[in-house]
């Protein structure tokens, strides 16, 4: 009973970084390129049969199925050296390959075409599993495939396999550059519904947190896409080790999420991954933060867990709970009781570092749900009504049935359920939480929710100390100043700062500011940050 | 001439004496005739006054004597007499050679006490005062009466006299000596030689003709019937203490000696005796040597003088002096270890070794060295061969006859009686502890790999394993020699453990599955007996469970383990009373087996077995939350179907959803956390101590107080110790009402499934987006859709809400108020620990800021 996860990539973007997912639990499981085992892989302790199933012949096939519209990733990862690792029988692409244009509607319409052959391929996978513990979707919101097509998936999942998990990695469009698909708002916004209703915890990855790490970590001055990918197999890999590494605790997908998302409606997770070294102060592994100005204090965790992987010491980590406790580091809700979890995970003996060559021991992925989320949602609110308003590009969407006869009620729906989400992650962020909505739940909570795209004037004029920032951060656009990141900077180190989903100025910058160079500590204060780590920089 | 000269001096004195007689007007005619015995009586009190030997006490130097005399003349005025003398001492100093006076010093003291003398009584030249004293024949009379009597002898034959003594003193003084020896010994009924003779024997235990033991005095005495001087008396007891002590320790030694083969004497007891023994034979020499000694006479200047025996009373206390002291040493010793055997009594006799005398040291430690051979000896087979050659329970290590299990324990004991103090504590301890490291191979390890260890331990300290290679005072080779075994065979007993018994794996391996460290096993193990323990005790089948821990095993991790350290997993039904439920009674346990049960005692096992009860509770709990999270997991509760419910109605399910999640949220905190406490502060913590103290243990005593201190570190930080009863009760009513909290909420999410089945069919079926548009329709117009049935739905929706809200509340509150009780027990525990689970369990200061404490 290995408690089974079937992984459906959909999409370009969903079979690439599902590719680079199961190129990395190979490595990490000592399995070839053909599904063989190593020779060197004898060291028990794993779990390969989470993400893996035997055939007769010793043959490790990945628990996945590839889905698309059109053939040529699908094809590339066909023709690659990975192509003996897949179940043929897997591959899902569409007859006559012209995808879905980038078209969401176009995408949900023709997964309910084929929604027959791709779940007879599901109850396959499923039938073949002692007990399915639930699936994993990796797509993007933006495009066509990806989005339509998962959505449409989300909702037959959720009708068939009511009792599984469904977990999604969604990658989150590059919201600062004019993107080359035009209609990625209205993706956006009727996807996310389905993450809303129809998901169960949503991993979100944001492209523009990807290409800066890409830009500015790994120097890459026009990162591609397998390494952006990377770095998201990684953290889809980091998430899992407790599954696979069983230890004390957290070795299920459901015992994992359960404490993660306490309000059902709220999964929507941040994640940073950390690589680590255990030369450093174990406050690294931790999500350092600064005490903040009142003006901040409105985001606020509701839940965070640290998996960290690698030889660490239980009283270290007790250590740096300790001071985060005592500095009042993290700001939690108010309506419960939170702290930050720690899952100690055993790693993978095969795999020296887990991302990068280099000197790294530990490393520590954060898991976390934040109330500061809701402005990645009220940001695509506000995309979409820009859009909206100008009526533009509808027409690709009323070809197809859903929004046939001008019935746009769906995208009326969407917007009304984001704007709720919305608002009930800021009602997290107050004490009063359990009281929400009860007393007038037609009155609809002001702010972000009405998609206007303002801040709360009280976090516009938000100090930031650090001068080296003011400029950066009045470059940025009033979204991005939401988002804020607190840097812990120790004098001679670089940093490896690896936010996904979100948009913050990098410390790498700042780590080429002269004086900043010289204070022992910079706090920066944006607001929010998510991971963050310091590793010795060589 | 010789001859004349030999009657005339007793002739003079017979004159002498007839004339003093005469002169004494008391006297009777009587006493003038030469031939009557008064008159023999006087004449030989003269003779033996004038044979006595005393000496004037002052320093035989004639210029001294001349120069006191000059000093006199000159204080008494007569300088010119004193000038006269000078001239006359002069002549007379100077005159040597043949017919000179040779005893110079002696006439001029005469001369000088014969003035002195003669100007005390007035100038009465023969003074008939002395003589009445002659004539009483007081025996008591002292040196007044002899030098007067001498003075008289001189008085009459001056310069014969003086040349009597000038030339023949030898003579002379014979006589007198002889006369007064005859005189002795007719005082004494018994002569001196018999006497020395009487108290050699008596000094070899045998009684003699005079001194015979005396039960009754315990000692050695005179007989009454022979009368000698006290002095002598006293004299022959005291010496005679020596044939007590010697009695005594003959007595003891041939007592020991008989008794041997019977009884328990000891090989201790026996060396003691053999030790004696020898001392005795030394003894037995001296006495032959002396009684030889006795025959002989003194070596006398003249052979023709008869002297007494070469050995007097007195002389006989001299040679006896040394003896003496051993033999009261001895005998010391004997009344000592009489009732004592073995170590003790090797202890014993160390205790008299301290001396400050040298001779005495050096005998003890003879002595010692001889007793404690036995010992050592012991000492060794024990230390490098483990054998216990122990038939008189002599050794301070005594054995037990005790299962294998306990054989570390209780198979072997310090005897504290029999610990000699020459044997520290500590190095006594390291005694034992290697005979018993070796035994425990032998015995539970079934190894024979510790005798090369102990060769090697005797060839690193320098003694070879030959027997007799220790001895007593050579207590740094003995120390040496216990280290080095003890260090070897500790180590190949710490090895054999390690490596050949895998300690180190069946330790983890109890973590793992006795302490639930193994999560996906566990996991799988809760999933398939869940439904089994949910049943009453008594239906249970154990070889069932047996089976679905085979299952949880092959389907986990595990699989992969040693089988033989899966072979040792079990099942354990615990006895179960009426009502108790599965949970109740299932528990897992763990097969030591031969040697580990040393470590893993019952008593260990019942202490594994409770932590195992209150991990399984705390996983059950999580297990019983996770699974409730899994009925209200977001996918499952799309409000929005219930948007076509009332409004009241919707408000009241949101309010008791959201109540249910909160609360939800609230436990599985609180477990969660409690659970990441057990794993981090306790277990991770503790096993990594294990793990250092493994790597030092330097013996198994150190490895099972390691293991000690693991387990008691995770009962006393679980809450399971004896402080912590109150908390631990309190935790158990926090469990259970979680687990009462959990059927709530499936009732609850039950209700509400049905609510959105029903709700969804008593719309007209329309496909999804149409509902949606209906919805939209419906609400601007509200009361189009109420018909009988809905109206009937909502009310029950309603009852049914608010009864559920209404459990849920009593829960809660029920809840908040065990949880602050648990929590402000919390900071008062002694542990330290546990405030690291305060710590965790308010991170975020939630409870202290809802529950400010004054």
């Amino acid at each position: 009973m290995p408690r089974e996860i079937i992984t459906l990539q959909v999409g370009q973007c969903g079979n690439q970084i599902g590719m680079e997912f199961w190129k990395q639990l190979c490595l990490e499981h000592g399995i070839n390129k053909d599904g063989i085992l190593e020779d060197f892989a004898t060291q028990g302790g794993d779990r390969k049969d989470v993400f893996f199933y035997q055939a007769d012949d010793q043959h490790y096939i990945p628990r996945a199925l590839l889905i698309d519209l059109e053939p040529r990733v699908i094809n590339g990862i066909q023709n690659s050296e990975y192509r003996n690792l897949y179940n043929h029988e897997n591959i899902f692409v569409s007859d006559h390959g012209g995808g879905a244009g980038n078209n969401w509607a176009s995408g949900y319409h023709q997964g309910k075409g084929v929604e027959e052959d791709i779940m007879d391929m599901i109850d396959r996978e499923a039938d073949g599993s002692d007990s399915l513990e639930g699936f994993v979707l990796c797509h993007s919101i933006a495009g066509g495939t990806g989005s339509g097509m998962g959505s449409y998936l989300l909702e037959t999942l959720n009708d068939r396999y009511s009792k599984k998990l469904v977990q999604t990695y969604s990658v989150f469009p590059n919201q600062m550059e004019t993107s080359d698909v035009v209609v990625q708002p209205y993706n956006s916004l009727l996807t996310l519904k389905r993450l809303t209703l129809n998901a169960d915890c949503v991993v979100v990855l944001d492209n523009t947190a990807l290409n800066r790490i890409a830009v500015e970590r790994l120097h890459l001055s026009n990162p591609t896409f397998a390494q952006t990918n990377s770095l998201v197999s990684t953290v889809m890999s980091a998430s899992t080790t407790t599954l696979r590494y069983p230890g004390y605790m957290n070795n299920d997908l459901v015992g994992l999420l359960a404490s993660l998302i306490p309000t059902p409606r709220c999964h929507f997770l941040m994640t940073g991954y950390t690589p680590l070294t255990v030369e450093r102060q174990t406050k690294n592994i931790m999500v350092s933060s600064y005490a903040r100005t009142k003006e901040a204090s409105q985001a606020k965790y509701i839940s965070i867990l640290n998996i960290i992987q690698g030889e660490v010491d239980p009283t270290q980590v007790h250590e740096s709970l300790q001071r985060i406790r005592e500095r009042k580091l993290v700001n939690f809700i108010e309506w419960g009781p939170a702290s930050i979890q720690v899952a100690l995970s055993r790693k993978s003996p095969y795999v020296q570092t887990s991302h990068r060559v280099g000197h790294y021991f530990v490393s520590g992925l954060m898991l976390a749900s934040h109330t500061s989320i809701r402005h990645l949602f009220s940001k695509c609110l506000s995309q979409y009504e820009k859009l909206r308003k100008k009526q533009a590009f509808l027409d690709n969407y009323r070809k197809f049935p859903m929004f046939a006869d001008n019935d746009l009620s769906e995208f009326d729906e969407s917007r009304d359920i984001i704007e709720s989400l919305v608002d009930e992650y800021k009602a997290c962020e107050s004490p009063d939480y359990i009281k929400w909505g009860m007393e007038d739940p037609d009155h609809v909570l002001t702010g972000e929710g009405n998609a206007s795209g303002t801040v709360d004037p009280k976090l516009a004029g938000l100090k930031i100390s650090g001068c080296r920032f003011k400029t950066e951060v009045e470059k940025v656009d009033i979204y991005r100043k939401d988002l804020f990141i607190v840097v812990d900077y120790i004098l001679n180190f670089g940093f490896f700062l690896c936010g996904i989903s979100a948009d913050f100025p990098s410390p790498f910058e700042v780590s080429r500011g002269g004086e900043l160079r010289k204070s022992r500590r910079l706090i920066v204060c944006s607001w929010e940050i998510r991971c963050l780590a310091c590793i010795p920089h060589r | 001439m010789e001859e004349e000269d030999q009657q005339k001096i007793p002739d003079l004195i017979k004159e002498l004496v007839l004339r003093l007689l005469s002169q004494n007007p008391t006297s009777d005619s009587q006493l003038l005739n030469p031939k009557s015995p008064s008159f023999h009586k006087h004449l030989r009190y003269a003779l033996r006054i004038l044979s006595a030997r005393l000496r004037p006490s002052i320093a035989p130097d004639s210029a001294a004597i001349a120069e006191s005399i000059k000093r006199r003349l000159v204080t008494q005025g007569k300088s010119s007499q004193a000038l006269t003398f000078s001239e006359l001492y002069t002549l007379f100093d100077s005159k040597t050679g043949l017919g000179s006076v040779n005893n110079k010093w002696a006439v001029l003291h005469l001369l000088d006490i014969v003035s002195e003398d003669r100007r005390s009584t007035a100038g009465q030249l023969d003074s008939p005062l002395l003589l009445p004293n002659l004539a009483l024949g007081d025996a008591e009379s002292g040196d007044n009466d002899s030098w007067v009597l001498r003075r008289r002898v001189k008085d009459k034959g001056w310069s014969n006299g003086v040349l009597l003594v000038a030339k023949d003193p030898e003579n002379a003084r014979d006589v007198a000596f002889r006369e007064f020896a005859n005189l002795v010994k007719e005082e004494n009924e018994v002569s001196e030689e018999v006497l020395v003779r009487d108290v050699l024997y008596a000094c070899q235990g045998i009684d003699g003709n005079y001194v015979k033991f005396d039960s009754s005095s315990d000692g050695y005495v005179l007989s009454d019937s022979i009368k000698v001087p006290r002095a002598t008396g006293i004299m022959v007891r005291k010496l005679c203490e020596l044939g007590w002590l010697f009695r005594k320790v003959k007595g003891y030694v041939s007592e020991s000696m008989d008794r041997f083969p019977a009884e328990d004497v000891g090989t201790v007891g026996q060396a003691f005796c053999a030790a004696l023994q020898d001392e005795l034979s030394d003894y037995y020499k001296l006495l032959a040597v002396l009684e030889a000694q006795s025959m002989n006479r003194i070596p006398l200047v003249s052979d023709s003088a008869s002297s007494g025996n070469y050995l007097s009373l007195r002389r006989l206390s001299v040679w006896f002096a040394e003896p003496m002291v051993k033999m009261r040493l001895m005998a010391v010793l004997v009344d000592k270890c009489k009732v004592l055997k073995g170590g003790a009594m090797a202890g014993a006799i160390h205790l008299l070794a301290q001396h400050g005398d040298p001779m005495v040291q050096e005998f003890m430690r003879r002595l010692l060295r001889r007793v404690c051979s036995p010992l050592f000896e012991m000492v060794r087979s024990w230390v490098l061969e483990g054998e216990l050659e122990d038939i008189f329970a002599e050794f301070f290590v005594v054995s037990q006859s005790v299962k294998a299990e306990s054989l570390w324990r209780e198979g072997y004991m310090l005897h504290p009686g029999m610990l000699p103090s020459f044997i520290s504590q500590s190095l006594a301890q390291r005694i034992l502890r290697t005979g018993k490291s070796i035994n425990f191979l032998r015995v539970c390890c079934d190894d024979r790999g510790w005798a090369e260890s102990a060769t090697e331990a005797a060839a690193a300290a320098g003694t070879s394993t030959r027997r007799g290679g220790l001895g007593y005072g050579k207590t740094d080779a003995l120390d040496s020699l216990v280290d080095e075994a003890a260090k070897r065979i500790d180590k190949h007993l710490l090895d054999v453990m390690y490596n050949r018994y895998k300690f180190k794996e069946h330790c983890l391996a109890i973590k793992r599955y006795l302490l639930l460290g193994q999560g996906d096993f566990v996991q799988y193990l809760m999933d398939i007996v869940g439904p089994q323990l949910s049943e009453p005790a008594n239906t249970i089948s154990s070889f069932q469970l047996a089976g679905l821990l085979e299952t949880a095993i092959r389907a986990s991790n595990a699989q992969y383990d040693d089988p033989d350290i899966l072979d040792r997993l079990r099942v354990k039904m615990m006895p179960h009373g009426t009502g108790d439920r599965g949970w109740d009674v299932f528990s897992l346990e763990y097969d030591a087996r031969v040697p580990l049960d040393t470590v893993f005692t019952e008593s260990v096992m019942a202490k594994y077995l409770r932590i195992f009860n209150f991990l399984w509770k705390l996983r059950r709990v999580e297990h019983a939350l996770i699974g409730a999270w899994k009925t209200m997991k977001p996918n499952c509760i799309t409000s929005n179907s219930f948007t076509k419910l009332q409004q009241a109605v919707k408000l009241q399910l949101l309010s008791t959803l959201r109540r249910c999640q909160v609360l939800w949220d609230e436990m599985n905190h609180f477990v969660t956390n409690l659970q990441y406490y057990i794993m981090f502060e306790v277990l991770e913590v503790s096993w990594s101590n294990l793990s250092n103290e493994m790597e030092v243990a330097k013996d198994l005593d150190d490895l099972l107080a390691a293991h000690e201190k693991y387990l008691n570190s995770i009962v006393e930080k679980s809450l399971l110790g004896e402080s912590s009863q109150l908390l631990y009760k309190s935790l158990f009513v926090l469990f259970d009402l979680i687990l009462q909290f959990r059927s709530h909420a499936d009732r609850l999410y039950e209700g509400i499934y049905e609510l959105q089945a029903r709700s969804e069919s008593a719309l007209p079926s329309q496909d999804k987006s149409k509902s949606r548009k209906q919805r939209n329709a419906t609400s601007s117009e509200p009361g189009s859709w109420i018909s009988e049935g809905r109206k009937a739905l909502t009310q029950r929706a309603n009852e049914f809400l608010q009864s559920m809200g209404q459990d849920l509340d009593a829960i809660s509150k029920e809840y908040s108020s065990l949880l602050e009780n648990f929590i402000s027990q919390l900071p008062v525990q002694q542990h330290v620990d546990l405030k690291f689970l305060l710590f965790r369990l308010d991170f975020t200061e939630f409870y202290s800021q809802q529950h400010p404490r004054s």
